[in-house]
């Protein structure tokens, strides 16, 4: 039997999913009327109902004049629909902040960095939680404390050396953006691979496969889903990263959205373009809004393993 | 300042010793190398080059740095733009933290046993998909004070009968930051914790259910026990996130092109105006040391939190 042939069990999630148990009913009288859950529950909702005004007051606004937006914020847009031009705000945020380059840009950086930051990071995960070796265990906690550095503890050297070797561009950009994602990365891995049974390596062992083998043929696969939810989370962090975005890129023809937004903001301000930059805004949101309907639950698995172990 | 602890690999491997688990040892290197090498030169590296730097007078790319000793902390601290940046720091870890857990326990409460509940953490995470500069430019419009021309809160203000207030001045921002910060990330934290109290066995709420307990003991009793761990996890995210706060407040408290005024500075904003902002000159020396403020200071708050959440775990 080749080793491709091993059985996994429960094939690609990386936990077993387990079902809730049924709810039961609750025992009579036990609902009492209480003053705490009933202010709760109208927190929650009037919490639920602001934010989808919020998105709705997003959506609308970026079709209206600034007179429109700013006296009439509850009504459908009319005005530009009117003169038929309904898109003038997007059309006049894509020109003027460069979104059209900008959006090529992010997605090739955004895309090679998560990429390449997984790729990096899934087999040093794996070393760290597999391969028995002493010291492994400080070693993850020395890569986790990583997470709590502050980007502007690092900035200031990296900029200076950087420049140096005129990297001061989205080559440096893109290494940084690799760098600095791995020990969240790391840290999200080695909870999927802590999750794998022994088993099977050791099956994968007897049946003759190689170390490296093992490794690409058995387990890798078997952590596809926490490898997805490590590109997804990494993707909207790094799609919405601006500080460094704006330290680093000084040509506009190179800026990511972030960076076209911001720069984008001052100078629509000053012509009171309100309808023009909400509408960049949304470019900007829009995107990360399909990708969280579309994931939004490996999303949210991600964050509590990573959080929750 | 131990953020995570790795349960050792089982002990069951390292017995078994043969020639396929020193082949598996071999892999350790060529496996991790490379993201310990980058973690190394862009991380570990850096933070050691600032905190020497910040023990120099340095102008910036162009000039040598000498050493200066501690000058640059003292002067500093003497600052009214470091002391402003350090307090509103303060504000937004603590009470943003307290608000933010605050509501996330009152929606644990609710949330656990209410129909849509998936639904209604889906559309309060939201926000946290929203890169904080489009966040910031987004409030600054629903924030807006311009008589005849309000933003949607004056706009509300005005429909209910009271006064328009001037949310984004200097003095006004750093509460609209805090409660806009508190909105945006409760989304997050109710997510972490919800998982964690879906996790907590259901008969222990029947239960109570059937003592009589009520929501708050519920809570109390069950929920805040048995979900302390992740609670503590929480806490030290949070701390690390409201401490490096920048864009947000950048973007909603001033211009948009250069820094806010220094009422409404964070340390983040701080470390940016003294090097790259296009307002005023550079003070890469000062930028350092401020930036290792912002390390001692997550080190310390962290350290504390765990200190302060410890307790022998609850199995389950």
């Amino acid at each position: 039997m080749s080793v491709t042939d091993v059985e996994a069990p429960p094939r690609p999630s990386p936990k077993p999913v387990r079902k809730p148990p049924r709810k039961p009913r609750p025992a009579p009288g036990s609902k009492r009327f209480s003053p705490l859950r009933v202010l709760g529950s109208t927190i929650v909702w009037l919490f639920t109902a602001g934010n989808i005004l919020v998105l709705y007051w997003l959506l609308t606004a970026s079709f209206k004049t600034p007179v429109e937006i700013f006296t009439k914020p509850f009504d459908l847009p009319y005005q530009w629909f009117k003169v038929g031009k309904p898109f003038r705000n997007f059309i006049y945020a894509w020109n003027n902040a460069g979104f059209g380059e900008a959006v090529l840009t992010t997605v090739v950086l955004v895309g090679l960095a998560t990429v390449v930051t997984v790729a990096v990071s899934a087999p040093c995960a794996y070393a760290l939680t597999r391969l028995g070796v002493r010291g492994s265990g400080p070693m993850t906690n020395v890569v986790a404390i990583g997470m709590g550095v502050p980007f502007q503890t690092v900035i200031i050297p990296l900029f200076v050396v950087l420049s140096k070797v005129h990297l001061d561009n989205e080559y440096g950009l893109f290494v940084l953006y690799v760098a600095l994602s791995i020990p969240f990365t790391v840290f999200l891995m080695t909870g999927f691979f802590r999750s794998l049974p022994d088993e099977l390596e050791e099956a994968a062992a007897l049946d003759g496969a190689s170390p490296m083998r093992t490794f690409f043929s058995v387990m890798l696969p078997l952590t596809r889903g926490g490898m997805i939810t490590a590109l997804t989370l990494n993707a909207i962090g790094l799609w919405n990263e601006t500080l460094l975005a704006i330290v680093f890129l000084k040509d506009q023809a190179h800026f990511t959205l972030s960076r076209a937004l911001f720069t984008f903001y001052g100078a629509a301000s000053y012509q009171s373009e309100y309808g023009g930059l909400i509408a960049g805004v949304a470019i900007v949101v829009l995107p990360m809004l399909v990708l969280y309907l579309v994931l939004a639950r490996r999303i949210i698995t991600g964050l509590t393993l990573g959080a929750g172990k | 300042m131990a953020t995570v602890t790795t349960p050792a690999t089982p002990p069951a491997r390292a017995v078994k010793a043969g020639a396929h688990l020193s082949r598996k040892k071999r892999l350790f290197w060529p496996f991790a190398a490379p993201a310990l090498v980058l973690y190394l030169a862009f991380l570990v590296l850096p933070t050691i080059a600032t905190v020497v730097l910040s023990f120099t007078s340095w102008a910036g790319a162009g000039d040598t740095p000498e050493p200066n000793g501690v000058t640059n902390y003292t002067q500093m601290w003497a600052s009214d733009s470091f002391q402003y940046a350090f307090r509103n720091t303060l504000i937004y870890v603590f009470l943003g933290g307290i608000g933010t857990f605050a509501l996330a326990f009152l929606f644990t409460m609710v949330l656990r046993d209410m129909k849509g509940g998936k639904i209604v953490r889906a559309i309060l995470f939201f926000p946290n998909i929203v890169a904080p500069v489009a966040l910031g430019m987004f409030l600054g419009f629903v924030f807006k004070y311009q008589p005849g021309k309000q933003g949607l809160a004056n706009y509300v203000l005005e429909g209910l009968g009271a006064d328009a207030a001037k949310f984004l001045a200097p003095s006004n921002v750093t509460g609209v930051v805090t409660a806009s910060l508190i909105w945006a990330s409760s989304g997050f934290y109710i997510t972490i914790l919800m998982a964690a109290v879906d996790r907590i066995p259901p008969y222990l709420y029947e239960d109570a259910e059937l003592g009589g307990a009520s929501p708050w003991q519920k809570f109390r009793n069950i929920t805040l026990p048995m979900t302390w761990d992740v609670v503590g996890v929480a806490g030290v995210l949070w701390t690390i996130n409201a401490l490096k706060i920048f864009e947000l407040v950048f973007v909603l408290a001033g211009p948009g092109t250069y820094a806010p005024p220094n009422e409404a500075w964070t340390l983040g904003i701080y470390v940016f105006d003294r090097t790259f902002g296009s307002n005023g000159t550079p003070d890469f020396g000062a930028a350092c040391a401020c930036a290792v403020a912002m390390i001692a200071l997550v080190s310390v708050l962290v350290v504390l939190l765990r200190r302060l959440m410890r307790r022998d775990a609850i199995q389950f």
